[in-house]
């Protein structure tokens, strides 16, 4: 009875696919398309006024003081997603390599570097957050203990650290993520390829640059996309360490922080603007769409077939 | 390092005691083992008897547990695989898949530091003589598997090695292919005369390739000779039923004055006997004859199928012990199943092992 299978096959396929649909479609489709229509409309706290046209994003790009604090912002996911990218993404794969040649303890390794990724952002940023304290943090604590009290710094307290010291947070974080990726994409390489890379050459690095990095390509073109998404997304960690303003003085203030802000309000300031939020928001969402897009399209084009 | 063919190079393995752990398991028992200039060597063997691990160990792929390496007298031991002046073909081919037919050839000949024009005439020179050139610009996955198999000898060729190593070279070609390729790396020895050292599970690739074959089993080498000296004087029973298809029966038998006799099977003259009173008698099927019936003198059988190969028959047949025998028979002269033969030795033509450790007994 090919028929009724296929209607049963059809009926599981319904249920398993319809309720993510929803899912999708409620909290990510309508946002999205309610921030576009929002974006267009002056609002009077909750309240929706004129219709505006493209006002909220000329004010948020060229209007002071939105301008610098758009800038500001913008500037430092780029920092963010270029630091990140040397960090998170570079260190990933010179571990995920070091996972891979097996060398002594990979194992008990393996497991080290990926654990923190499990771990939820609201604890690794309170953690370093205590960490990184000026007086008790185990980092300032552990400088002077060697004699290197001038290196001592409230980390998160001056412009100059702050934002490095959430890029670094981050990278201990989710290093893990690209290492696995790169890992899995090093395991597929046939174990025959690296051999006959072998006897063309003893240097690791023509065989990491020349063999393996390209044979990756697929790995790579993931965790760069997946992190450049993140990085202009940044929200939970600089919000949990540094607060919704960005703070000291908004030396880590990113597009996520400053669009909320934006759009509804903080203790400190207390205004709310939807439209500009909205504004902001699909500036962003066009920016991370477009920029994704093109730089999918460029990586793949380097995938090969093993 | 590799030096130019035409000038005449050497290429002396030397393997004394090798032996290869793999944390404990022990998977080369000691390798004593003389590989002189321009030989094609062969190791062969049933799969697991640690050829293509050997094969390694000279490659550099894999270290040495116990014993030690010479390649024209040096010390070849801690010498990474890439300084031997050894290349090698994979069995899977690994061909770098990012790279283009040039560029797979010109990786290594790069890295050896030669110059871009060496590289170059070199390269010219190898997809001519194999037949490459129009497929430079092609990477490997637009390749057939016969194509991949010449590019991978190739990349070996443009680094001019001392030594050649083959892994299974032929085992992943369909059966028409195969013999072609093979005869190619059989022409191929004879125009670059290098050392070449060809690891395969097929006896017949061993035979027809070889200037010198050694048979492993268990991690031991069985024995090391010519193809002939293999197929016409094996060491042991082991070699005896390796080499040569249909395989070499054995049969328990024991002596009574100058006949053979099989318990409850008749008994069989075979000519000049070695000393002892029970041994195994090996009996390739070219050494036996069939005749219909019994009662005649001989060892009795019972056929149980034939194969027709066109040119030549085999029968196989059960004796009273149990052996099944096969035997060659015209195809003019075929056997029915069930049917009863006697079986009779050319005088000769048998070859005798020791009872109780196999070893080859000379009459």
């Amino acid at each position: 009875m090919p028929h009724l299978r296929m209607t049963g096959r059809g009926l599981w396929i319904t249920v398993l696919i319809v309720p993510p649909l929803a899912f999708v479609a409620l909290f990510i489709v309508y946002p999205i398309i309610s921030a576009f229509a929002y974006a267009f409309f002056d609002w009077q706290g909750l309240r929706r006024g004129d219709f505006v046209g493209l006002e909220n994003f000329h004010t948020v790009l060229f209007v002071e003081p939105y301008r610098s604090w758009t800038i500001n912002a913008f500037t430092h996911n780029v920092i963010v997603f270029f630091a990140l990218m040397v960090l998170q993404n570079g260190l990933g794969f010179l571990l995920a390599y070091a996972l891979w040649r097996e060398l002594p303890g990979a194992r008990f390794h393996r497991i080290a570097v990926f654990l923190p990724v499990v771990l939820s952002t609201i604890i690794v940023a309170y953690l370093f957050k205590l960490f990184l304290h000026p007086l008790f943090g185990v980092v300032n604590i552990s400088l002077r203990g060697i004699g290197l009290d001038w290196l001592a710094q409230p980390w998160l307290g001056q412009g100059s650290t702050a934002l490095w010291a959430l890029i670094a947070a981050q990278a201990w974080h989710m290093v893990g993520f690209p290492t696995l990726v790169f890992l899995a994409g090093m395991q597929r390489i046939p174990g025959e390829i690296l051999d006959a890379a072998r006897m063309e050459t003893e240097s690791e690095w023509v065989k990491i640059s020349k063999i393996v990095w390209p044979l990756v390509a697929p790995s790579a073109t993931i965790v760069f996309t997946l992190l450049f998404v993140g990085a202009f997304n940044w929200f939970e960690l600089p919000y949990i360490m540094a607060g919704l303003d960005g703070s000291p003085y908004g030396s880590t203030d990113v597009l996520g922080l400053y669009f909320y802000r934006t759009a509804f309000g903080n203790v400190s300031a207390g205004q709310q603007d939807f439209g500009l939020g909205s504004a902001l928001a699909v500036l962003i969402f066009i920016f991370i769409a477009a920029f994704a897009t093109v730089m999918t399209l460029r990586l793949r084009a380097r995938e090969i077939q093993v | 390092m590799a030096r130019e063919h035409s000038e005449g190079i050497v290429a002396q393995l030397s393997l004394r005691g090798i032996r290869k752990r793999f944390r404990t398991t022990d998977v080369l028992h000691g390798i004593d083992l003389e590989i002189g200039d321009r030989e094609f060597v062969v190791f062969v063997g049933p799969s697991g008897c640690g050829k293509s691990t050997l094969l390694r160990l000279i490659a550099g792929l894999d270290p040495i547990s116990e014993g030690e390496f010479f390649l024209n007298g040096h010390r070849m031991n801690d010498v990474a695989p890439s300084r031997r002046g050894i290349a090698m073909v994979f069995q899977s081919y690994a061909l770098y898949p990012h790279m283009d037919v040039y560029e797979n050839m010109a990786f290594g000949a790069r890295l050896m530091g030669l110059d871009k024009a060496e590289v170059e005439s070199r390269i010219a020179e190898t997809s001519r003589m194999l037949r490459l050139e129009p497929l430079m610009q092609r990477k490997p996955r637009e390749l057939s598997g016969g194509q991949r198999q010449r590019v991978a000898i190739g990349r070996a060729l443009v680094r001019k090695p001392d030594v050649f190593l083959l892994d299974e070279p032929l085992s992943n070609l369909d059966a028409a292919l195969r013999s072609d390729v093979r005869l190619e790396i059989a022409k191929l020895h004879r125009d670059i005369g290098g050392t070449m050292i060809y690891v395969t599970h097929d006896q017949v690739e061993a035979m027809t390739l070889a200037d010198k074959i050694v048979v492993m089993n268990a991690g031991r080498i069985e024995q090391v000779g010519s193809p002939r000296q293999l197929y016409e004087t094996p060491a042991n029973t082991f070699v005896a039923t390796f080499i040569g298809s249909p395989r070499m029966t054995l049969v328990d038998v024991t002596r009574d004055g100058d006949r053979l006799g099989v318990a409850n099977g008749g008994s069989v003259a075979t000519g000049a006997l070695p000393p002892g009173s029970a041994f195994k008698l090996g009996l390739r099927p070219d050494a036996v004859q069939l005749q219909r019936g019994q009662g005649g003198e001989g060892l009795t059988a019972t056929v149980v199928y034939t194969e027709y190969l066109g040119d030549n028959a085999y029968v196989y047949a059960r004796l009273a012990d149990n052996t099944l025998l096969s035997a060659r028979t015209t195809p003019n002269d075929l056997f029915a199943p069930d049917e009863l033969v006697t079986i009779t030795v050319a005088p000769g033509a048998a070859h005798y092992f020791s009872a109780a450790d196999g070893r080859r007994l000379e009459p």
